[in-house]
């Protein structure tokens, strides 16, 4: 089932339909080209995109708009980067951020 | 999980019940209750928790002259990565 | 070095690049957000016309329009400081320098949270990230969600969802504290609806904002207020219920829904739980105003327009040379008064550039921007006319002090 919004009562149809490949913690995954990563992945079904850096706990997107922080990850090796501000491009590769939840948690 | 563990400060994950101490011991203002707590130091620049420090601070602080302010924000207001910084 | 930077591609930064540019002005606009019209985009409701109010549509109007003029656009850039020295502004960003004598920020606003246990889990998300995520990335936040904070823009978003296909299972209160106060307070929360009322689509609120005229009735309203809520577009709109906690492992799996009673404290032993896949948290907005206070400008704390807002007069100057302030940055209003306000600040930007003869225009651009406030549909808060003169009246004080209050300004205590 998709999570994308196809046709809206008021917007309309979604026009756009130019999807590109990319990579989530070595998984690919498709998302349309210039879409924030942010919502690439969550029409994917993928909310989590970072652990916290001490406490290993999951956070994904919260502001949606650049001010929390809270959705970086790694774009083709460069940390920091708000998932929710960076568009999609074919053959991107992207890593979450922050500590394994596998090596502390809770 | 009890309202007092609930996490005010996203960033350093500091939580209600560390803030209210702080500020009922300290009875700080809320720039120091942020030193203190390091509650909005974090990534965002503390863009997300400001509004509720500030309440939590001005509940038990005697701020007078709250109307005119010098916000104290120090640049850089977004984090520059090590890359940038180096030139 | 450009004639005039703005910061900030929401609507009064777009009106402010068209004006400069019509002007004949070399203008830059930087955005941090990779589309230009800032919360603009998000935005789409109906008007009492009975037109939709379609907030892509009217971002890429005047986008289209300010490229068209020849404004350049720099999105996708953060800035991270802003200095003045010899009366020219530097703007620094992740990628540029820029060089400018008339800058203007139109930062706009952030939101401010209501904190509720388990908010951190991934699911959980403020109630714009929702808009933005549903009107303009057209992905589904969720299945089904519960909003915790009832006011006008959690009511309109949450109208918003339910167009898209979302299922919203509450729209309801968060639980009271230091931090949620009147938010927490069914009473305080069905007050401040009443103002709002002449835009509520359920005849049960507009039959209510009139029988409930006086105090008592409300308290009264309150009290016998529905256990179940009422619903409005179909949405249940809970006041006599707080969510006390967002549970879930590793994300959202569902709220911890409690009966709360006209003073906001829960009745315990009456939590249920919701199954939901995600949670909106609704605090309102405050002016987002980080690169004025790099910048130095004396700030006030002016409750009816959201938060602490740096002092500006109505030509939208700071006290700061070359330094000009418009839109949400400047208190929270609708995309409307962002507008009117941004051409205002184009016009004093183009007669700082050395324009002649634009008095006449921006006192009639003043006026527009309170005729528009006048009309507006959505009012953000009642009082708006009072914070807009208390800021000025802030303004005509130090202008007055100027020479003799160079040290009371430097010695806020507030971060
Ligand atoms: S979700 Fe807040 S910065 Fe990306």
């Amino acid at each position: 089932m998709t999570r994308r919004i196809l046709d809206h009562p008021i917007l309309g149809k979604m026009e756009d339909n130019n999807y590109v490949s990319f990579t989530f913690n070595q998984k690919g995954y498709k998302g349309l080209e210039n879409e924030s990563l942010a919502a690439a992945l969550l029409a994917n079904g993928i909310r989590t995109l970072r652990h916290h850096e001490e406490s290993g706990s999951p956070r994904g997107i919260y502001c949606n708009i650049g001010h929390c922080y809270e959705c970086r990850v790694s774009v083709d090796g460069q940390q920091g980067i708000r998932a929710c501000l960076t568009p999609v491009k074919e053959g991107m590769t992207v890593e979450s951020d922050g500590q394994l939840p596998s090596s502390k948690r809770r | 999980m009890k309202e007092d563990e609930m996490i005010i400060c996203r960033c350093e994950e500091v939580s209600y019940e560390e803030l209210k101490t702080t500020a009922a011991k300290y009875k700080c203002s809320a720039r120091e209750l942020k030193l203190r707590t390091r509650a909005g130091m974090g990534y965002c620049g503390g863009r997300s928790c400001r509004t509720m420090v500030d309440k939590i601070a001005a509940t038990s602080a005697n701020d007078r002259n709250r109307t005119c302010v010098s916000l104290k924000y120090q640049p850089p207001i977004r984090p520059i990565s090590f890359k940038n910084l180096g030139g | 070095m450009d004639n005039a930077i703005i910061i900030g591609a929401g609507p009064a930064g777009l009106t402010a690049a068209v004006t400069c540019a019509e002007k004949g002005l070399d203008v830059v606009v930087i955005d941090e957000y990779m589309r230009a019209g800032g919360r603009l985009l998000g935005q789409l409701y109906e008007e009492p016309n009975g037109n939709w109010w379609n907030g892509i549509k009217e971002s890429t109007k005047l986008y289209k329009k300010a490229v068209d003029l020849g404004v350049n656009f720099h999105l996708n850039t953060a800035v991270n400081n802003i200095e003045n020295s010899n009366g020219i502004w530097t703007i620094y960003t992740e990628r540029e320098t820029f060089h400018t004598p008339s800058l203007l920020l139109a930062t706009g606003a952030a939101e401010a949270p209501v904190p509720v246990p388990g908010w951190t889990l991934p699911g959980v998300m403020s109630v714009g990230a929702a808009q933005v995520m549903t009107n303009v990335h057209r992905v589904k936040p969720g299945e089904r969600g519960v909003i915790i904070g009832v006011n006008v823009l959690s009511a309109a978003i949450a109208m918003e969802l339910q167009l898209a296909g979302v299922e919203v299972a509450s729209l309801t209160l968060p639980k009271t504290n230091q931090m949620t106060q009147d938010a927490g307070k069914p009473k305080e929360v069905l007050d401040s609806l009443l103002h709002v009322s002449h835009m509520a689509p359920s005849p049960f609120v507009r039959y209510g904002s009139k029988l409930m005229k006086n105090d008592f009735m409300k308290k009264l309203g309150v009290n016998f207020y529905p256990k179940k809520g009422v619903k409005m577009w179909d949405i249940p709109i809970q006041l006599r219920k707080a969510v006390t906690k967002i549970y879930g492992e590793d994300e959202v799996e569902g709220v911890t829904l409690a009966t709360i009673n006209a003073d906001g404290e829960v009745v315990s032993g009456s939590e249920e739980h919701i199954p939901v896949d995600f949670v909106c948290i609704a605090g309102g907005l405050y002016p987002l105003a980080e690169l004025a206070a790099v910048a130095g400008c004396p700030f006030y704390l002016v409750e009816e327009l959201g938060g602490y807002v740096p002092l500006h007069n109505e030509r939208m100057e700071s006290p700061l040379e070359g330094l000009y302030v418009a839109g949400n940055i400047t208190g929270i209003e609708g995309a409307k008064v962002a507008a009117a306000q941004g051409r205002t600040a184009g016009l004093s930007m183009a007669h700082h550039a050395g324009m002649d003869e634009l008095d006449g225009e921006i006192k009639n651009s003043i006026e527009w921007t309170e005729q528009t406030r006048d009309n507006a549909h959505i009012q953000f808060h009642p009082e708006i006319e009072t914070g807009r003169k208390k800021i000025l009246q802030q303004w005509d004080a130090y202008q007055s002090n100027k020479k003799r209050s160079v040290v009371s300004n430097s010695r806020g205590g507030i971060t």
